[in-house]
């Protein structure tokens, strides 16, 4: 630590200040233990989504807290103080069309960053707290993206959360109330709407600060994994600080998913449909691409029927999200070199490979409906 | 045992060298690798762990000679860094590398405190005082739309006129006043699908008997006739709650088909592919001599072989 001004010289006000500060809290130690971080094997690029997922919340916090200047979370005035936002409040199109961008940004950002752990075998023994916590922010990340979808309150919200709710309905013993307390009633209205508000700017908000601060904590507590190949010494040889190496590439990272943001933000807009209403004329309702595979998986034959349906939305997502919480404690082998875990890496790339093919065929099956 | 600071450190030719000045950790395995000697005023040594012979309570017992030892390279204290500088996960639980113990004063009130479980289990009691008091209050207050009664009145949908051709679907768009808690009484969009159905449809639908329809206590409300030709349809797909259309099939001919999950079915209602569980709802419906064709706008719930209404 060299921060100390070099002798003879007077101490600028800002130094003063700093010295003020860290007399009383130790700001020193604390950006030194925040800093300081040893990443085993050195910085990486595969390791720069945790920080974006970060640094896209942080935005999302922004452009909603902004939105909420102007939204009126009532089914008589949300569609038109959206519709105001976007035509005439200035720079109001910006704003929510980056905060509907940056929900896809997350949802990408979530994906590459849990496959980045997986593959890397980083959620084993002694990261399986961390997993665990990481699971729960990806429910909630969800949570955001469909509770968020209904609040402009045009056909596409209203047609997603009908179904999405019809969909949570299909639960054993628990779908019938967890329905219509979401609805706050037997079909989606003001009650509905008043409960997704507050879930999305309320609830999800704190839970996932909370838990964030907990995955950070559990990440601290344990360390980084490192890269799965390497011998202690080579690894040492490597090893660097968070800062700056791997905060540049964080950084770097963060920028670029800002201008992506940005750029789909500036070309593709938030439009919206006609008023939310029970009859969707021409409209053929469809959820956001990330829903899209679950969607057109719900199309299959396979899935008909009380049980099948069931099967479906609730069983299989279920089962995946059941095995995901269990993978560590079942994965127990500490081998971590994805090449040398054959399941594990058919696992993802069919998992992944499915996701695709359904959601490129919900986009190619559009065409057919017209 | 890990190695004490100020330890005599001991050469294998049993002279003193000096005492142990710094302890330096391996990051990754969290043991101590190496012990920087103080050499009785020659300057310091970095000596690794390899070295050590033995470790006592205040002496380190070392394998090697002193001249072995003289000749090892200075301790270059620039290539490492404090605890205080870094964050290495817990490397600290496992360092007791200490000089003693560093001590504050016990208080007087603490010494002695009897029943510590008591006053632990205390606060968990006083939570759940306050806490189980609230949670049916809390459970009510955010359940207080959920179950609503339902409607059994007939609504004024338009004029049988516009149906023109058998067996064929046409929509019915109309309004629907919704008085929801506070707000102001609003109208909704709401759509119906009717069919004038041939005889052969309506045995498929009516199956030789009258459709009743009760309301939640089980008292009758209405009957739908099975040889009244006209057929009204809940607008909500049973598969999952999406609005269906009329359409044309490439093989099945004219349809019902759902956009959202392609369920199918022909003009009386059942199912001809696709996802759905049961056929679609058919609702109460009454048209008078002038054509005005009323119905009570039911829905029933999705995706369940059971028809169960909820509106």
């Amino acid at each position: 630590m060299n921060d100390t001004p070099a002798s003879g010289t007077q101490p600028t006000v800002a130094e003063k200040v700093f010295a003020f500060v860290d007399e009383r809290v130790g700001l020193k130690l604390l950006a030194a233990k925040m800093l300081n971080e040893s990443v085993p094997g050195g910085s990486r690029w595969a390791y720069v989504f945790g920080s974006i997922l970060l640094f896209i919340f942080i935005m999302q916090a922004v452009t909603g807290v902004l939105l909420m200047f102007y939204y009126v979370p009532t089914a008589d005035h949300a569609y038109a103080s959206t519709q105001y936002i976007l035509h005439d409040v200035d720079y109001g199109w910006f704003l929510l069309s980056y905060h509907f961008w940056g929900s896809s940004a997350m949802v990408l950002c979530v994906f590459a960053h849990m496959s980045q752990v997986f593959l890397w075998g980083a959620y084993k023994k002694p990261r399986e707290l961390i997993w665990l916590v990481g699971l729960a922010l990806f429910a909630l990340v969800m949570g955001f993206g469909f509770t968020g979808y209904l609040l402009p309150w045009d056909q596409r919200a209203y047609w997603a959360t009908t179904v999405g709710v019809e969909i949570m309905d299909k639960m054993p013993v628990l779908g019938d109330f967890l329905a219509r307390f979401l609805k706050g009633g037997a079909t989606p209205g003001q009650m509905t709407l008043s409960r997704f508000f507050v879930i999305h700017v309320m609830v999800l908000p704190a839970a996932l600060i909370a838990l964030a601060g907990l995955h950070l904590f559990l990440f601290r507590c344990a360390g980084p994994a490192g890269p799965f190949r390497g011998t202690p010494s080579e690894l040492k040889a490597k090893t660097d600080y968070f800062f700056p190496r791997q905060i540049w590439k964080d950084v770097v990272g963060m920028a670029v998913v800002f201008a992506c943001i940005s750029a789909m933000a500036f070309w593709e807009p938030v439009v919206l449909l006609d008023e939310a209403t029970p009859d969707p004329g021409d409209y053929h309702p469809e959820p956001e691409w990330y829903f899209l595979f679950i969607f057109q998986h719900l199309r299959l034959k396979m899935f008909s029927g009380e049980f099948g349906q069931f099967l479906g939305s609730m069983g299989l997502p279920g089962l995946l999200g059941i095995m995901l919480v269990l993978l560590p404690f079942f994965d127990r082998d500490p081998e971590r070199n994805i090449f040398k875990r054959p399941l594990a890496l058919i696992g993802w790339v069919v998992l992944t490979a499915s996701i695709l093919l359904f959601t490129v065929s919900a986009i190619i099956n559009r065409d057919f409906l017209d | 045992m890990q190695p004490q600071l100020k330890s005599k450190v001991r050469c294998a030719d049993q002279e003193i060298v000096g005492e142990v000045s710094k302890v330096i950790m391996d990051p990754l395995s969290h043991e101590v690798s190496h012990l920087v000697v103080s050499m009785n005023g020659r300057g310091e040594r970095q000596v690794p762990m390899g070295a050590v012979q033995a470790i006592t309570h205040d002496v380190v017992q070392l394998r090697s000679s002193a001249s072995e030892i003289l000749r090892m390279p200075p301790f270059a204290r620039e290539e490492y860094v404090t605890l205080h500088e870094v964050e290495i996960p817990g490397l600290e639980r496992h360092v007791h590398v200490t000089p003693g113990e560093v001590l504050v004063p016990y208080p007087e009130l603490e010494r002695n405190v009897k029943r510590r479980t008591f006053f632990a289990n205390l606060t968990y009691v006083t939570g759940l005082f306050i806490g189980l008091p609230l949670v049916f209050p809390v459970l009510k207050f955010l359940m207080k739309p959920m179950y609503a009664s339902l409607d059994n009145r007939w609504l004024k949908i338009g004029n049988i006129g516009k149906v023109k051709t058998d067996d064929v679907g046409v929509q019915f768009q109309y309004k629907r006043k919704v008085k929801e808690a506070y707000m102001p009484e609003a109208e909704i969009e709401k759509n119906t699908w009717i069919v004038k159905a041939t005889s052969s449809v309506l045995e498929k639908v009516y199956q030789e008997k009258d459709m009743e329809f009760r309301d939640a206590a089980g008292r009758p409300i209405w009957t739908n006739k099975k040889d009244m030709p006209y057929l009204a349809f809940s607008g909500k797909c049973p598969h999952l709650g999406c609005a269906y259309k009329w359409r044309k099939h490439k093989v099945l001919g004219q349809v019902f088909l759902c956009p959202c999950h392609l369920s199918i079915y022909d003009a009386s209602g059942k199912v001809l592919d696709g996802p759905a569980p049961r056929p679609l709802d058919l609702l109460p419906i009454q048209v008078s001599a002038n054509g005005d064709v009323q119905i009570i706008d039911m829905e029933f719930k999705a995706g369940t072989k059971s028809q169960t209404r909820i509106v």
